[in-house]
């Protein structure tokens, strides 16, 4: 058995506080009467609780609270018989769905170790996956829909502190990646609120400009990428916060960095090559190189983890076609630090990415009015996943096609091309 | 802040600690291929639900889910929530574990919670989250009061747990002794516990086929401020350690269990009870209760500790103020010879006979499985949202079973079994 025992003197108290404060205030801007579903590793349980102490504060009628264990997730790899793993608790994912559809405001803390499972079978890793996620939708729909207001924060678990920070001793490691998720999640500083008006007021410029150009297209080039992305009919750029359908304005991700929108499932063409690692289920892929021909993937390898990769490229039609385009310029704080995170929440925060899969309905132009059948018809894409991938990097320029052909800098080397 | 410890206390036996666990899942829910399993546990028992884990995907398990519960949380509703938030509890999370249930898992409870935790915060706050919970809890509590499927409870000794029962020892020692008594009362500080409970289950299933020979219509309980004839439901069985479950797996709901019980008449129970033992209820001690029954209903009812939270119980429904368990416990039990109180009804009503305010189980009845809940209540079973078992045995208790001619039998002579 692994001892995980997370010094917890190596998380400033103070800032995990604010942390907690903040997912509450900003991230969920929590309203009084309310209930809250927690989903958090129990390694987090120092930072629930604090959210559950500021959530009641404002005014929580009852904080829910379900906990994973990477322990308990590995015994079904150790000892679970061959006919467990396409078992899921379909009952507990209806039963969050069921609140959320009753206003229950939903926060996700990551904490993941992100190689748990690097070590088991693929196929049962594959499995298992297929079966969380078909179980998983009705509650991952209220989210992707924001039916109501929901946010992701991040606790620095031991085992995902040893995977970034492998060389040093585990309070180091601990410290310096509770360290980076405060800096990134702003909250490093007194004012982290006011911190996080003027940052979504940023994002909402950017966002605003480009709603305003209306490209059809976005053109990346940089090394072993060339590859042209149509945008849905009727896409809408958003970042930083949102509103959720219960008419709640909250932050979805802390930290977030991106602004995104939803491109053409049929209108993808070129090549591109990722510039990060990815880490899925436990398990790392690297050196992804794909090719796309009317927005379907034709060609895919990655040199680590290509079986994981075409496991997911097999769950579904919709695998194989984008559902998010997004923008993060190179100079931003988590590209900034260096480090690698192994955790969509931080990576996609430090570069422009695609994600394979389900597309996010807000991300059209009254989205939220619009049915299943005419957000496909738009361009919008329907799978059991949603798998960012990181495409940025300072080499990599981005051009937005008019309709009428005309090609206009979005970013030049990493960066924002256009003076706000 | 304290950071809920991942690995077991080295004063926990580890090779105890896990034979609990395989007794659990071999003995306790005889966990069947394939079959899920729900887990609940207070993320203080992290160690033991890790290896309950361990030993139900080793017997096939399907998929474990754990759902942990923790008391700094329940706490900080009481110190930061607002008042509303009290008349509310997670419908939606009661509702799943239905249907987990309805589609065949099992479901495990591991305890050890702090049973203190809520002395000295709101008693009409803690009545209403109370009623709200059993409230939105009952349609997984039928299942499991129904014994739809195999299930099973534990306990974990939690530190705050320990230092209740050991206040004057210093916490290693507290958290030591409480495992100790723990694994002894589990029966699995042998060589060979399944063996044991194999055993023991034969053993309480004698007693049970002379009880439900006898027949009787009333049990007389005698002695230091008790004068009480219990009658007992038409058609009521009794039952004691193993049972089999509709789903047709054989299980053992409770680890330690001691009792045989069955259900009383609600409306023929008349006399006065006195408990011999503190009553752990909503986080607070109830201890010196005294109760007046006419007609079955409880007419009078006073604590000379925690009365406060007594007398909200009895008003949380009717059917709280009559009883709809009895259980026959000899005062020789491993609990009662450890001479602990633990401030646990799943300990403390193993170390004495009892009676229970509240829900009747149907299993209790001549094929329960069979009878609507108006045929219940016609043979004179109780219904209720809450079941809270109080002692009403000791070495001083002489029992009598009455049969319908109105001849006298002795069951138990001081507290120890007569026949």
């Amino acid at each position: 058995m692994t001892i995980h025992h997370v010094p917890s003197y190596a998380v400033d108290p103070v800032k995990l506080d604010r942390l907690a404060e903040l997912a509450i205030r900003v991230g969920l801007q929590f309203q009084p009467g309310q209930d809250l579903v927690v989903s958090s590793p129990i390694s987090a349980t120092p930072l629930v609780r604090r959210i559950a102490v500021h959530a009641y504060k404002a005014g929580a009628s009852v904080v829910t609270s379900i906990y994973s264990d990477d322990e308990i997730t590995l015994a079904r790899f150790d000892h679970g018989h061959e006919q467990s793993f396409d078992h899921a608790a379909d009952w507990l994912y209806e039963g969050i769905a069921k609140a959320c559809s009753n206003n229950a405001a939903r926060l996700i803390i990551f904490g993941d170790n992100p190689t748990l499972l690097s070590n088991q079978d693929p196929a049962k890793v594959a499995r298992s996956a297929k079966a969380n996620a078909t179980a998983a939708l009705p509650a991952r729909e209220n989210i992707m829909n924001s039916r109501v207001n929901w946010s992701v924060v991040a606790y620095p678990d031991l085992g995902w502190a040893r995977k970034v920070f492998p060389t040093v001793s585990d309070d180091i490691a601990v410290k310096m990646l509770a360290d980076e998720i405060f800096a990134a999640s702003r909250v490093d500083r007194d004012d982290a609120i006011g911190a996080w008006k003027l940052h979504n007021a940023i994002l909402k410029e950017r966002t605003n400009w480009l709603n305003g150009q209306a490209f059809r297209d976005l053109h990346f080039v940089g090394p072993g990428t060339d590859l042209t992305v149509g945008l849905a009919d009727g896409h809408n750029w958003i970042g930083g916060a949102a509103i959720a359908g219960n008419g709640v304005t909250y932050n979805p991700n802390i930290p977030t960095e991106e602004v995104f929108t939803t491109p053409h499932a049929r209108r993808v063409s070129g090549y591109v090559r990722s510039t990060k690692p990815l880490s899925f289920q436990g398990a790392l892929i690297d050196e992804i190189s794909v090719s796309f021909e009317e927005g379907r993937i034709v060609h895919a390898k990655a040199a680590k983890g290509n079986d994981v990769l075409h496991k997911i490229l097999d769950i579904d039609e919709g695998a194989r076609r984008l559902g998010e385009v997004a923008l993060v310029p190179d100079s931003s704080m988590i590209s900034k630090s260096g480090v690698l995170f192994y955790n969509t929440l931080f990576d996609e925060n430090a570069s422009s990415h695609i994600a394979l899969g389900q597309s996010f309905s807000h991300c059209f132009v009254d989205g939220r009015c619009l049915t299943p059948e005419e957000i496909k018809q738009r361009g919008g894409n329907s799978s059991l996943i949603h798998v960012d991938w990181m495409i940025g990097s300072g080499d990599v320029d981005v051009d937005g096609l008019t309709a009428d052909g005309r090609s206009i800098p979005v970013f030049r080397k990493g960066e924002w091309a256009y003076g706000p | 802040m304290t950071t809920p410890s991942q690995h077991a206390s080295p004063f926990i036996d580890p090779v105890k600690l896990d034979k609990l666990a395989e007794t659990a899942i071999k003995i306790g829910l005889q966990l069947q291929p394939g079959q899920d399993l729900v887990l609940t546990s207070p993320v203080s028992a992290l160690p033991l639900a890790r290896l309950v884990v361990e030993h139900a995907y080793k017997a096939g398990a399907g998929l474990v889910t754990p759902i942990f519960t923790d008391d700094h949380i329940t706490l900080s509703r009481y110190l930061h929530g607002r008042d509303a938030g009290f008349d509310r509890a997670a419908g939606w999370l009661y509702e799943g574990m239905a249907k987990a249930f309805s589609n065949n898992a099992a479901r495990l409870a591991i305890r050890g919670d702090d049973p203190a935790l809520l002395s000295g915060q709101d008693v009409t706050a803690a009545a209403r989250a109370d009623l709200a919970y059993f409230s939105a809890y009952k349609p997984a509590q039928d299942k499991i009061q129904n014994f739809d499927m195999n299930w099973t409870i534990i306990v974990y000794p939690d530190l705050a747990w320990a230092k209740q029962i050991f206040p004057g020892e210093d916490d290693d020692v507290a958290v030591a002794k409480l495992a100790s008594a723990i694994f002894s009362i589990s029966r699995v500080d042998v060589g060979d516990p399944l063996a044991n409970w194999t055993a023991h289950n034969a053993q309480l299933h004698s007693r049970t086929e002379w009880l439900n020979g006898q027949r009787f219509r009333d049990l007389h309980f005698g002695g230091p401020g008790t004068d009480l004839t219990v009658g007992l439901a038409d058609g009521h069985l009794w039952i004691g350690g193993a049972t089999t479950a509709r789903n047709g797996v054989t299980c053992n709901p409770n680890i330690p269990s001691e009792e045989v019980f069955t259900t009383p008449h609600a409306y023929r129970v008349h006399g006065h009870a006195s408990s011999t033992k503190p009553l752990s209820c909503r986080g607070a001690v109830i201890d010196e209760i005294f109760m007046r029954f006419d007609g079955g209903r409880v007419v009078e009812a006073s604590a000379r500790r925690g009365n406060d939270v007594l007398q909200n119980l009895l008003d949380s429904d009717e059917g709280t103020r009559r009883i709809g368990e009895v259980a026959l416990v000899p005062h020789s039990s491993p609990v009662s010879q450890s001479g602990l109180l633990f401030f646990n009804t799943l300990y403390d009503e193993n170390a004495a006979s009892h009676i229970a305010l509240g829900q009747c189980y149907s299993q209790c009845f001549v094929e329960g499985a069979s009878l609507s809940r108006d045929q219940i209540q016609a043979q004179g079973g109780n219904m209720s949202v809450n079941h809270i078992d109080w002692m009403i045995g000791s070495g001083g208790i002489d029992v009598d079973g009455i049969d319908d001619a109105g001849q006298r039998a002795p069951v138990m002579r001081n507290g120890e079994w007569a026949y």
